[in-house]
């Protein structure tokens, strides 16, 4: 059984009810990354959304585990059982990189066996970040180490999907590959990672790609 | 608790901001406290003196209804004058009441209710006996009684020569002015106003008559005692003033002083000097009506009236109170015990009581007022702020709904923030309002006295009497009259208040602080409840 499951999922926005998704039927399995590639306009980043509930479905269901969330407790949804990795990132900037990490892990209202700034300093750690960096305050990173605070705060409540939205399309080669390296490994853990991209090196990386054409 | 370490630290990330948004409801706070102060010093006040307050009441005849009854039933005739014959002036006189009457009234009373009272009748000196302030040969007595209600002394032949007027019964008493005035109390609390704590009198010599005694005993003033050589023992020998045979032995056994000096006015009417005032207790005063009644002649005149010598007894009965529930419950019943519509019960205690909270009261709506207008203007500031932040903050509120922070924790936190500043402001604006109420209560209570004393002060130059200084109470350049005329309408107010900012007032406070904290929270409440995080980030993409 799929980790997460699609079924005839379309969506429109209210306003120009122009078509952005139709009948889409996709699954997605835990240990796996999928890439979702496609021109722009095509919906990829629409998909992203309705996929980690900031968007609801015109149509269709969505299934976790088997178990239909389409009209579930989407914030509940969001804070636990996925983790999203935003293009501009959506840290909070007046926050340090602890504390955006911690912050979510306070939101998730998850119950952990131990202190969450360990457990969120470890995480940063692991995706590359100094300790010095760590307490920095977010507008003081670069776009790279942004990136990788992001990722931990994505990580931080130990969800089973990560979303990532264009996450190397800011970042130069070398950097690239180690956030790669990174979604490699979290697939490793079991994770289910999914990442809208332009770029064909993230793609190859994938062990699935979905193309979205554009609807007409 | 995150969303409280969360608010904590967005306060002190905004600084400025909500260092702003803190004076402006530490300037609330503290007009709030002092307007608040100043209501609740009003109140405290208006009980302490209340309960304070000896309400003592007297029924009298109400002249003013009674006058406009016969001004309705005067038709006018038709030169335009109304008609005079309608006009009974014997109505306006009053029947008496009598003591059974007043004592039937007391039937009224609550409990800790009381009442006492007091008779008064003039007689005459007998024999060497001569009143205070009369010199040897002097009969300026009688000239100044002259044009004095038409009374008489008894003249030089000894024959009674008095005014008559009486009830409307037809049977009319021969009223004279006598030397002394001889005032029989029901009991010691009846002559609290005199000898009491407040009182100016006090016994020099002998001791006070007994309460309850019928022996015809009594204290005289020591101007009179010394006048007349009298001690403590002595017997005066009165008499009736208009039958100089009907005498009345009294025992001295007391002297009493009087330091209030008696008014240059008082002083030339002898009975109503102080120095002439004899004073004993009601039930020996009673037994020398009664013996005036029985040993009283009647004569009757051609018209068929009579006319009686007794001495006419002006009683005077006091009603008193333990608190105003009980007066106004009184009121209301004693005209069920039979009291005519033609009488009022009335309590000057009362009057006064309202009229020295005049100025706190004016005060205490001015500030309330006041209190209204800073919270309204200082309310929609808060509001337009909290406004301005929100929209600052939109992105955040995106982004913490984007990774799973419901809205209504969102916006508990935008509430905590506010509730934080609002309360810390309203604690160091309580503290300075609770510090400055007093003195500032009183400052303005005291221009508010100045400029009702000012008011009072034009009304007595309107009537051509200009103070000397700057008390009203004051000698008034326009003689007796003026001063008066102002005594007349001086005021005790109340003009200090000890206390002001109590637990009702800190309460109140809260409140204030709460509806800040909502009317400041309802805008970003409602707007964080509309903003959806997917539009608030792709509109920052």
């Amino acid at each position: 059984m799929s980790l997460l499951k699609l079924d005839n999922i379309s969506y429109h926005y209210d306003k120009s009810k122009v078509m952005v998704l139709n009948n889409l039927n996709m699954e997605f399995d835990a240990g796996k990354i999928y890439t979702i590639v496609g021109k722009s306009g095509a919906g990829k980043t629409t998909l992203l959304s309705v996929l980690s509930s900031l968007a609801a479905p015109t149509d269709g269901r969505i299934f976790l585990d088997g178990e239909d969330i389409t009209r579930s407790d989407k914030y509940k949804f969001r804070s636990r059982h996925v983790g999203v990795i935003f293009q501009n990132f959506n840290l909070l900037t007046h926050l340090t990189a602890l504390e955006n990490v911690v912050l979510s892990m306070d939101i998730s209202g998850k119950k952990f066996n131990r202190p969450k700034k360990e457990i969120a300093l470890e995480l940063l750690k692991k995706v590359g970040l100094s300790e010095d960096e760590t307490t920095r305050r977010v507008l003081k990173l670069s776009g790279g180490q942004q990136q990788r605070v992001a990722i931990a705060r994505a990580l931080s409540y130990d969800p089973s999907i990560i979303l990532a939205d264009e996450p190397t399309g800011n970042l130069d080669g070398e950097t690239q590959d180690e956030i790669i390296g990174i979604f490699r490994m979290l697939a490793d853990e079991g994770k289910c990672v999914i990442i809208v991209t332009h770029s064909p090196e993230v793609a190859a990386a994938s062990d699935k790609t979905y193309r979205l054409e554009k609807t007409k | 608790m995150y969303i409280f370490k969360n608010a904590v630290k967005s306060i002190t990330r905004n600084k400025l901001r909500n260092i702003l948004i803190g004076i402006i409801v530490l300037i609330i706070a503290v007009s709030a406290c002092v307007s608040l102060s100043i209501q609740q010093a009003a109140e405290v006040a208006k009980e302490d003196t209340l309960s304070n307050l000896s309400v003592t009441a007297q029924i009298s005849f109400d002249r003013q209804k009674a006058m406009e009854e016969m001004r309705n039933n005067a038709d006018e005739g038709s030169d335009g004058m109304p008609d005079r014959s309608k006009f009974d002036f014997d109505i306006l006189q009053g029947s008496s009441l009598t003591l059974d009457n007043y004592m039937t009234y007391t039937k009224a009373l609550g409990d800790g209710d009381s009442y006492y009272y007091s008779g008064a009748f003039s007689l005459d000196a007998t024999g060497d006996l001569l009143p205070y302030g009369t010199e040897e040969e002097d009969d300026s007595a009688t000239t100044i009684d002259d044009d004095f209600m038409g009374g008489r002394n008894s003249d030089e032949g000894g024959q009674p020569n008095g005014e008559q007027f009486g009830g409307r019964g037809g049977r009319r008493f021969q009223v004279n002015e006598g030397d002394f005035t001889v005032t029989g109390y029901s009991s010691y609390d009846a002559m609290l106003s005199m000898f009491g704590e407040d009182g100016s009198y006090s016994i020099t010599d002998g001791a006070m008559f007994d309460e309850d005694s019928d022996a015809l005993e009594c204290i005289i003033s020591n101007e009179l005692a010394a006048y007349n050589g009298l001690s403590v023992g002595d017997t005066l020998k009165l008499s009736n003033p208009s039958c100089e045979d009907e005498t009345y032995k009294l025992k001295i056994v007391g002297i009493y002083t009087n330091s209030e000096s008696s008014s240059e006015e008082n002083n030339r009417f002898r009975m109503n000097d102080p120095a002439n005032n004899i004073y004993m207790n009601y039930t020996a005063f009673s037994k020398i009506l009664t013996k005036s009644e029985k040993a009283a002649n009647t004569t009757t005149d051609s018209n068929g009236d009579e006319t009686s010598a007794v001495l006419t007894n002006n009683l005077a009965f006091t009603y008193t109170f333990a608190s105003v529930e009980n007066y106004e419950s009184f009121a209301d019943k004693v005209y069920d015990l039979g009291l005519s519509d033609d009488y009022t019960v009335s309590s000057n205690d009362l009057q006064a009581y309202e009229n020295s909270l005049l100025p706190l009261e004016a005060l205490s709506q001015t500030a309330m007022w006041f209190f209204f207008i800073v919270l309204g203007v200082g309310g929609i500031i808060l509001v337009t702020l909290n406004i301005f932040n929100l929209r600052e903050r939109k992105y955040e509120v995106g982004v913490l709904t984007a990774i799973g922070m419901k809205k209504a924790k969102v916006a508990m936190q935008f509430v905590t923030e506010i509730f934080i500043v609002t309360f810390i402001a309203l604690i160091i604006g309580t503290s300075v309002g609770a510090a400055v109420s007093v003195p500032a209560t009183n400052t303005l209570l005291a221009n508010q006295i100045q400029s009702s004393q000012t008011s009072g002060d034009r009304i007595g130059e309107n009537f051509g009497f200009k103070p000397d200084g700057n008390d009203m109470k004051g000698d008034m350049k326009g003689g007796p009259m003026g001063d008066r005329f102002m005594q007349s309408r001086a005021q005790n107010y109340v003009d200090t208040v000890s206390s002001a900012t109590n637990l009702i007032v800190v309460l109140e406070l809260i409140c204030v602080g709460l509806f800040l904290t909502i009317a400041a929270s309802l805008a970003a409440l409602i707007s964080i409840m509309r903003y959806e995080p997917l539009k608030i980030l792709s509109n920052r993409s």
